[in-house]
């Protein structure tokens, strides 16, 4: 049927069904000449949790990484290294053909140890524009150095860990030119001092934060540092035993500049 | 507690959220501001007390509010937003906020979502 029609019109098609995946895959199924096309969609976000077996599930799948539809792949969420746990290093060599990624999250990152699981995907995609961490701890201020085209950053309950103390700042950091999103957030205070120390300064557009009232100084410092560009900003403080209210964590009514 | 607001010449949009007694900041920040590019203010209110005991100091800091917000709409010809969200249950709110800020609630600035 693909022949009969002109390819422009199938892609057409197939593009209409991008938030539909059964439906995607069941067009692969049809006829080898419809994978590529339904693949651009099928893998355009795509998620992998160690403790689910993702990654030795998508390496059954593609064992050659020049064939696989990394390429296709946009919008990648990595869950869980824990605590102890070095990613292998094969597993972040194939990740680098994820080199199209532009949305990256990272999710429940602990570790005690100071090398960080991160290193070997740092700076795997040159493409990352924004970052999304949630729940992890501060040793991820190298990993988002080594993106630099990074524009947007949000934090997601931090747990400070073994990189509150000494830290090197790169010699080059990413400009920052989009939103920074720290709601909800422990260590607020840590978290701002690393980032006042990115090389290349912060240029925000906007800020989303909320902070105890004894780290308002701390938000008030970056704020001052991002007057150049600040166009948006959206505070609340509160005080200790109070907590901000649900729908300042509602991350389904985005305030501004989503991330998606 | 203060946050210097004067060299952000390309601010558009605010939201500030706060709860009492947490409040002066959000008028000092106000006061610095000198951006001429400003569309839109959005203040947010969350009582922590039951709005009928509020302790002198914190009804200062919301008169002061009240006064500079209602100087940005009649000097900078902007319409700020105040949303005050009510506790569960409580009653009056609108006699007590017109008490606490009269100036924005005579001009129909203070919304009270229900």
């Amino acid at each position: 049927m693909s022949r009969s029609l002109p390819p422009e019109i199938f892609d057409l098609i197939v593009d209409q069904l991008h938030y539909k995946p059964a439906a995607l895959k069941a067009c692969c199924l049809v006829s080898r000449s419809w994978i590529p096309r339904t693949r651009r969609h099928l893998f355009a976000h795509v998620e992998f949790d160690p403790v689910r077996h993702h990654f030795a599930s998508w390496i059954r799948s593609f064992p050659d990484p020049s064939n696989s539809p990394a390429h296709h792949t946009h919008s990648l969420t990595i869950h869980r290294f824990p605590n102890g746990t070095t990613a292998d290093t094969n597993v972040a060599n194939y990740f680098r053909t994820f080199h199209n990624v532009v949305h990256l999250h990272f999710k429940f990152l602990y570790w005690t140890n100071h090398e960080s699981p991160l290193v070997p995907f740092h700076g795997f995609s040159h493409r990352v524009r924004s970052l999304r961490l949630t729940h992890t701890s501060f040793e991820v201020f190298d990993l988002i150095c080594s993106f630099p085209l990074l524009e947007d950053l949000e934090f997601v309950e931090f747990r400070p860990g073994s990189g509150t103390a000494e830290w090197s700042a790169p010699s080059t950091s990413p400009k920052l030119t989009g939103s920074l999103d720290l709601r909800s957030m422990g260590g607020i205070y840590l978290a701002i001092r690393r980032l006042l120390d990115f090389p290349d300064g912060l240029h925000f557009a906007g800020i989303t934060a909320s902070c105890f009232d004894g780290d308002f100084e701390s938000l008030a410092d970056l704020a001052s540092r991002c007057s150049g560009t600040l166009e948006y900003l959206n505070l609340y403080c509160f005080s200790p035993g109070e907590s901000p209210p649900a729908e300042f964590h509602d991350r389904s009514k985005p305030y501004r500049y989503s991330w998606t | 507690m203060s946050l210097d607001l004067s060299k952000a010449t390309k601010l558009r949009d605010l939201m500030f959220r706060c709860r009492i007694p947490n409040i002066r900041w959000v008028a000092t920040a106000l006061q610095s501001i000198e951006s001429k590019n400003l569309q839109q203010i959005t203040i947010r209110l969350y009582p922590i007390t039951p709005v009928d005991s509020i302790e002198e100091g914190d009804y200062r800091d919301l008169q002061e509010l009240d006064r500079v917000l209602v100087q940005f709409w009649t000097s900078h010809s902007l319409r700020p937003r105040f949303v005050y969200a009510p506790e569960d249950g409580e009653k009056d709110t609108r006699d007590h906020l017109s008490r606490l800020l009269p100036e924005l609630t005579r001009r129909g600035l203070v919304d009270v979502p229900l």
